[in-house]
């Protein structure tokens, strides 16, 4: 998506400043070095030169003076040798003999040879005469030694070397700093940008630095006005979708949606294995309408919308004019659910109407389970709610647990689960397709936990004991079971895999832990994961889901979020997130092609995130023939019963 | 940042200023030195016109020739007297030009500028040696003494040698001449390679010392030796 050259390739600010500042320094040592020896080197052949001529003129002159007694010159001459500091001293005769030479054999320790070599140190040797009386005696001719000359040369290097090296030291420690405290501000827009890239549209304080403050202010005005654009457009959105998928009078969800969000809850694999529905049906709404006016009567069914709501969009629906369903998933006996909505129905509801309307209502709860038909299950809770009116008004009904379901108490579950994840045959993946819409390829495969419990050859679905699994804090471990098998399945095969991950895992930093010790190693399989969690878990995990979601990202996973739909539409959340994609709630996908309302809110859903550069996938496919309208809606992927059935075709 | 690149180029015109101040300042000095070159040659000084002639008339001549010719030009041509009554200064070491524009010098003077016509006559320099000695006056007995220097001349370098004096118009072997004790000689060999001519002023040693200084003069003048 982003073509980033690597950080390796090019050099970081910070880098550069450091190799200029290294380039300055060996400049500078190198020219002071040759400029300090150069002139040192001068210094002292100057200073060696004086002192051979006046040695040699000196000596000369007391020769001269005394009586030229072969041991006395020899004497004096030996004399100035031992004392002084002479390479040699010859007296030659005028003929060009050799008299008597003194010359010092012993080398001094000095500098290393290649040193002597490049930096050699000219000197020529002083000469004077020696008379004796009218006649010439000879001529003197001395060199100092220059040993000590390349020594002083060769320690005063090394003194400018260790200074060179302190200084370069100080340099150094003082440009870390100041590189430091000068891009420090720099870092914070360098992370802002990289943060957009990631699609994570944040604001940073501004720098006190003038150029960048106006950087970051630039930034900050874009992304407060991408952050705007997309609020505007997600709270039209909201509105639509509001609209299409609620009744006007109550505010509770219509029957398509309350159906549709029925079916995802007997065939899906998020909810319980079994639950109670609830239906209240009004006695008679024409009646009422003329009994209470239009309004009044608009006022009870919205009180009754507001009591059955309670927090619970999807749960409550009306399906008819006078007909109210509630869901409540997990709950397993009907009649102690039916029994706790009367009692709150009697208390807070009827007795506002009752004076007017003593036969106000019936209520029926039946209990369901996971894969049972819709139709049976509404003429179950139909057959119910005669009953109910048989009962007399008011009354309520609910018919005892018919299901022949074995009840698997708490303790058994955790020792089921427990074992299950102690050894490596009981949990397995089950693989289901998405497709992209335009094309049909396969962009990736969903993987759910499949549990297989002793004694039967049947698999039970995540909807069977992932509910279980959250009771007794097991989430995490099933969790990191699914991401581990997962990864095994990356590695024999080529196709991506998504996996889900429980809204309980957020909040557990050992999983975070735990999952990043997983993952760390194989960044190639990394690459190919993609990982999933339900919008209801982001919306109240929002701090440790976004924390999470940068270290998955950051190890190259992609993340995305499940069953979107409700809760963060109405927010700019999504822009400040990074998501990768998002799997659009299949209440809304179900009956798409006959529901032009939903059709609109996909579309505007796809147009509003595709800027952001987050793919939108329609889950709960029923008709593979549908792909061809959710390419046209812009859905970029989609997943499903109608898509596996089409996969497996 | 800005602001320093700001003064920088502000500063640049008077920093170019300067650096073509400097270049000019090189090349005249260049041309001060080729002028140097040929003082010897050019001089309209009826001395140095006339030492002129007489080297080019003693360059054929044998060595004992060529002494008496040098001898003889400049003891009789230049006056003998202190280099505070030539120079105004206790002791001045002058070149055979400057001894020459000045007319007068004292002992050194002649005895350089007999040495160095030598040189230019081709004498090896180490036939030739500057030699300090102690000249009495009078008989040898009375006493008075003075620090005198006359020109050596070795045609055996283990024999003695012959005097080159601006007190005696005649050349004589050192053994006639017992009014002078010698206490040391000198030369230009090992200081002065013949035909190197070093810079001048590369080694400012060279002024401390007033034979090395006189040397480094003489070069300057542009004598080639």
């Amino acid at each position: 998506m982003k073509s980033a050259r690597p950080e390796s390739d090019s050099m970081t600010l910070a880098k550069q400043i450091w190799l200029a500042i290294a380039l300055i320094m060996t400049l500078a040592f190198g020219t002071s070095l040759v400029i300090n020896v150069y002139s040192a080197r001068h210094y002292l052949e100057q200073q060696l030169q004086v002192k051979n001529l006046d040695n040699a003129n000196a000596l000369a002159l007391s020769l001269s003076q005394i009586e030229k007694n072969p041991a006395t010159v020899e004497l004096m001459v030996a004399a100035q040798f031992d004392i002084g500091h002479y390479r040699f001293i010859r007296i030659t005769t005028p003929g060009g003999k050799t008299l008597l030479e003194k010359s010092y054999s012993d080398g001094l320790e000095g500098p290393p040879q290649w040193f002597v070599r490049l930096f050699p140190i000219h000197t020529t040797p002083g000469q004077a005469q020696i008379q004796d009386g009218w006649k010439q005696y000879g001529t003197l001719t001395l060199a100092s030694h220059d040993q000590y000359a390349y020594k002083s040369l060769w320690d005063g290097t090394l003194q400018l070397l260790r200074w060179f090296m302190i200084g370069c030291l100080l340099a150094g420690t003082l440009g870390t700093v100041l590189v430091r405290w000068l891009t420090r501000p720099l870092l914070d827009v360098v992370a802002q940008a990289r943060a957009l890239a990631e699609r994570r549209f944040q604001t940073v304080d501004e720098p006190s630095t003038p150029e960048l403050r106006a950087v970051t202010r630039a930034m900050n005005d874009m992304v407060g006005r991408i952050r705007t654009m997309f609020t505007e457009e997600a709270q039209r959105l909201e509105l639509l979708r509001y609209r299409v998928n609620h009744d006007a009078v109550t505010g509770l969800a219509n029957r398509e949606y309350f159906l549709s969000h029925l079916r995802e809850i007997l065939d899906g694999e998020q909810y319980g294995a079994s639950g109670s529905l609830l239906m209240i049906r009004l006695t008679d709404l024409n009646q009422l309408n003329e009994k209470l006016g239009h309004q009044r009567a608009d006022a009870l069914l919205k009180s009754l919308g507001e009591l059955l709501k309670d927090g619970w969009e999807q749960r409550a629906g009306r399906l008819k004019g006078g007909e109210f369903a509630l869901v409540c998933p997990g709950q397993e006996s009907a009649a102690e659910a039916a029994q706790v909505l009367h009692a709150r129905l009697v208390s807070e509801w009827l007795p506002q109407w009752q004076a007017e309307c003593p036969e106000l209502f019936h209520l029926a709860a039946v209990q369901y389970e996971l894969h049972q038909t819709l139709t049976d299950l509404l003429s179950r809770v139909d057959q119910a709610l005669a009953q109910a009116q048989s009962k007399g008004p008011n009354n309520w009904h609910a018919p005892e647990n018919s299901l022949a379901r074995v009840v698997i108490p708490a303790e058994q579950w955790r020792a089921l689960l427990n074992d299950a994840l102690g050894r490596n045959d009981r949990l397995s993946l089950a693989f289901s397709p998405v497709l992209a819409c335009r094309t049909g390829r396969l962009l990736h495969r969903e993987a759910r936990l499949r549990l297989q419990t002793e004694g039967s050859a049947e698999l039970l679905t995540t909807g069977n004991f992932l509910p279980m699994a959250a009771k007794l804090h097991l989430s995490a471990p099933l969790d990191l079971m699914a991401v581990r098998l997962a990864l095994s399945a990356l590695d024999q095969g080529t196709d991506d895999v998504a996996v889900r991950l429980s809204a309980e895992s957020l909040s557990d930093f050992s999983f975070h832990q735990g999952l990043e010790t997983l993952l760390r190693p194989k960044p190639a399989l990394c690459r190919r994961l993609l990982l999933l969690v339900t919008e209801y878990g982001v919306s109240r995990q929002r701090e440790a889901f976004s924390q999470l979601a940068l270290r998955l990202k950051a190890m190259g996973c992609k993340v995305g979020i499940n069953v979107y739909g409700q809760h963060l539409i109405n927010s700019d959340h999504l822009a400040s997130l990074g998501m990768d994609f998002i799997q659009v709630d299949p209440a809304y996908v179900r009956g798409i092609s006959a529901n032009s309302g939903n059709q609109e809110f996909l579309h505007g859903l796809c147009s509003m995130t595709h800027p952001l550069g987050i793919a939108v996938i329609a889950s709960g496919v029923e008709r593979a023939e549908e792909l061809e309208l959710l390419a046209r809606l812009g859905l970029d992927g989609a997943t499903g019963p109608g898509i596996n059935a089409a996969a497996q075709r | 940042m800005p602001a320093i690149a700001l003064l920088f180029l502000r500063l640049w015109p008077t920093s170019l200023r300067w650096v073509l101040t400097w270049l000019t300042g090189l090349l005249i000095c260049t041309a001060v030195a080729q002028n140097n070159a040929n003082r010897y040659n050019e001089s309209n000084n009826e001395t140095v016109v006339a030492w002129r002639r007489m080297i080019e008339q003693a360059r054929p001549q044998t060595t004992d020739e060529k002494l008496q010719a040098v001898n003889q030009f400049f003891n009789r041509r230049l006056h003998f007297t202190s280099d505070q009554a030539a120079w105004g200064v206790d002791d001045y070491w002058a070149t055979p030009l400057e001894f020459m524009l000045q007319g007068q010098g004292d002992c050194e003077d002649f005895a350089i500028a007999k040495y160095v016509s030598l040189l230019v006559l081709g004498i090896p320099s180490d036939r030739l040696r500057l030699i300090y000695v102690r000249a009495r006056f009078g008989s040898i007995n009375s006493g008075s003494s003075e620090a005198h220097m006359v020109l050596g001349y070795y045609a055996d370098p283990a024999g003695e040698p012959m005097i080159l004096d601006n007190l005696l118009n005649s050349i004589r072997p050192a053994a006639s001449r017992p009014d002078l004790s010698p206490v040391f000689s000198f030369n230009s060999q090992g200081l002065w390679v013949p035909g190197s001519s070093k810079p001048a002023a590369s080694d400012p040693t060279v002024r401390l010392s007033r034979w090395r200084n006189l040397l480094d003069r003489l070069s300057s003048e542009g004598l080639k030796l």
